[in-house]
């Protein structure tokens, strides 16, 4: 199978009508490598750091599915409303000595990097949601408003004393160290709903309208935009609480469920997922 | 309520400017402050604009985002943040005119076309209005200023203007500090800036002398990084420094990442911001009031 073959077979199998090209940015499909070059494993992560890299190539395994690309950018040739920064100028990654040993090491290896975000998140079921709810535990929940995850969130009834307290589980399920919450930690909470990636404001409008949750579960948020938002929620007695578990905790577990949902029509290669893992760590945590 | 006087005189200053009678007293009730209710939003800003020692800006975020800016004002609060409730502080503090660093309505220009049928965005614009609050920007120019007022006041904070390394610009600032251990380093910034919410990247113990400011974009990491130990942002992406740090580690650097919240990093800036309204503001009380760090960390 080649790279080429992959794609071929991963838009046969996604259900939706495929989209190659994002208005912005980078379009789902091959990023880096030849298309006719032979894949020998599949990797699926959140982001194709060094460390992923080099497990992969210790394990054989040329071809990695990412989220996060190599470059530390999603790509957009224009800042979209101050979110995003632009790419980094050429000049700048190619004398960049982090760029520049990833770069080498790409075609070294003859790696193929992958990115397969759109199209995924199209799917009827949304496999970010489902593996994020699934890594809460919550999946079970029999309140749970959305179990078919045809969309980006989902609702659920959980039962725990406080805020603080929702907060300390979310952090033990997902085994992270930097969650960062808002909201009034004594609050009693109930309704949670979550979604994965970086929150927008109109994220949060619909989610409030949809569920009318206490809390949001999310990856992150812009800090001039959803945060204060969220802060302003609060202090209006709208909502009770922002759960941030940051972009890495909240995608990653949907990447493993992209590998076993690969595993269904992909045989003759290894597939398997290789977390990023946390890039944080806190003085708390310290 | 106070500021339902100040409205009454105002709409009655307005009846009898029109008629050709004009009772300056009127305005002596709306404040004890001498002068107050005289000064208006609009006058501030006029002399924001004289002083600030830059050419003004088109198109510019910097301009009123909600109340009458002709109306007197009672007292100016500056602050990073106009959150719900930092201008509930602010009308507690009987300052009815605020100078925001950032946005009031969550978007970077402050866009309220979409949010007409929001309620929180209801709620909030109600409550300006029962309040008789101005609210009025002050970003681009107050960065565009020499040196940078937010910087000013986070170098005054961290007493750090001796530790400059000259030649830095604009969102790209270096220092050379006396040796410090990541870990300490953070925790002496996490006090002095009055934020808890520091994340990090890189050993607790790696020795810090040069450290950059790479404000919020990669490009900015990559600039910096090669030529410092340790670089802190601030509101950037997470796909953006951390990964790049992390990779930067992986390939052998000693290298590191402080990525604050938005507020360690600038929200010092507005604090700068009342001291120097006040050597030309002396009509009516300036004050900085934090809006704070946003966030908590689980125990």
């Amino acid at each position: 199978m080649t790279g080429e073959e992959l794609i071929d077979r991963i838009q046969k199998n996604v259900g939706v009508p495929w989209q190659s090209q994002r208005p912005d940015g980078f379009p789902d499909g091959i990023h880096i490598g030849k298309p006719e070059s032979a894949v020998s494993g599949i990797v699926t992560t959140y982001a194709a750091t060094v460390a992923v890299m080099r497990r992969a190539v210790v394990s054989g395994w040329n071809t990695i599915i990412c989220r996060e690309t190599p470059f530390y950018s999603r790509g957009e040739r224009a800042p979209i409303a101050y979110r995003n920064a632009s790419a980094p100028p050429k000049e700048l990654t190619d004398k960049d000595p982090v760029c520049s040993f990833k770069q080498e090491f790409i075609s070294q290896n003859n790696l193929l990097i992958i990115r397969f975000v759109d199209n995924w998140d199209a799917r009827n079921t949304n496999g970010q949601l489902r593996g994020l709810v699934r890594a809460l535990g919550w999946d079970h929940l029999s309140q749970n408003r959305n179990t078919d995850y045809a969309s980006s969130a989902a609702a659920f009834q959980v039962r725990v004393a406080s805020l603080a307290n929702l907060a300390r589980n979310i952090a033990e399920k997902l085994k992270i160290r930097a969650a960062r919450v808002i909201g009034n930690p004594q609050s009693s909470v109930g309704a949670v709903a979550v979604t994965h990636g970086l929150v927008l404001v109109s994220d949060v409008e619909r989610i409030l309208r949809e569920f009318r949750p206490d809390v949001v579960v999310a990856g992150d948020a812009v800090e001039w935009e959803a945060v204060p938002y969220f802060q302003d929620l609060v202090t209006a007695g709208r909502a009770k609480g922002l759960v941030l578990v940051g972009n890495e905790a909240s995608e990653e577990p949907g990447m493993s469920e992209m590998a076993t949902w690969l595993k269904t029509f992909i045989t003759e290669v290894p597939v398997e997922w290789i977390s990023a893992g946390e890039p944080f760590w806190t003085l708390r945590s310290a | 309520m106070e500021m339902t006087k100040d409205t009454m005189t105002r709409r009655r200053f307005c009846q009898l400017a029109s008629s050709g009678i004009v009772l300056a007293p009127i305005f002596a009730l709306a404040s004890q402050q001498p002068g107050a209710g005289r000064l208006t939003a609009r006058q501030v800003v006029r002399r924001i604009r004289q002083h600030v020692g830059v050419p003004w800006r088109t198109p510019t975020a910097d301009d009123f985002k909600s109340g009458d800016p002709d109306a007197p004002i009672t007292g100016i609060t500056t602050a990073f943040m106009s959150t719900f409730e930092l201008l509930q502080r602010s009308v507690s503090a009987g300052n009815n005119f605020v100078i925001t660093h950032e946005p009031t309505f969550w978007s970077a220009t402050d866009i309220i076309s979409e949010l007409k049928d929001d309620p929180l965005y209801q709620q909030k614009l109600k409550y300006i209005e029962d309040n008789k609050l101005v609210v009025w920007r002050f970003h681009d120019h107050w960065h565009a200023r020499r040196p940078d007022g937010i910087f000013a006041g986070w170098n005054r904070v961290m007493g750090w203007d001796q530790y400059t390394v000259a030649g830095a610009t604009p969102f790209s600032h270096e220092y050379l500090i006396p040796e410090t251990r990541l870990e300490d380093l953070a925790k002496e910034m996490q006090t002095k800036l009055n934020v808890h919410s520091l994340r990090l990247v890189g050993d607790p113990d790696l020795k810090v002398s040069r450290l950059g400011n790479a404000g919020h974009y990669i490009a900015q990491c990559m600039n910096l990084l090669p030529r410092v130990d340790a670089i802190m942002v601030f509101e950037c992406r997470e796909w953006e420094a951390a990964e790049y740090v992390r990779d930067a580690i992986a390939v052998g650097q000693k290298k590191a990442l402080i990525q604050m919240p938005h507020e360690g990093g600038e929200e010092m800036g507005m604090d700068e911001c009342a001291r120097w309204l006040q050597t030309f503001v002396t009509e009516v009380p300036v004050k900085f009031i934090p809006s704070g760090d946003p966030f908590w960390l689980p125990a």
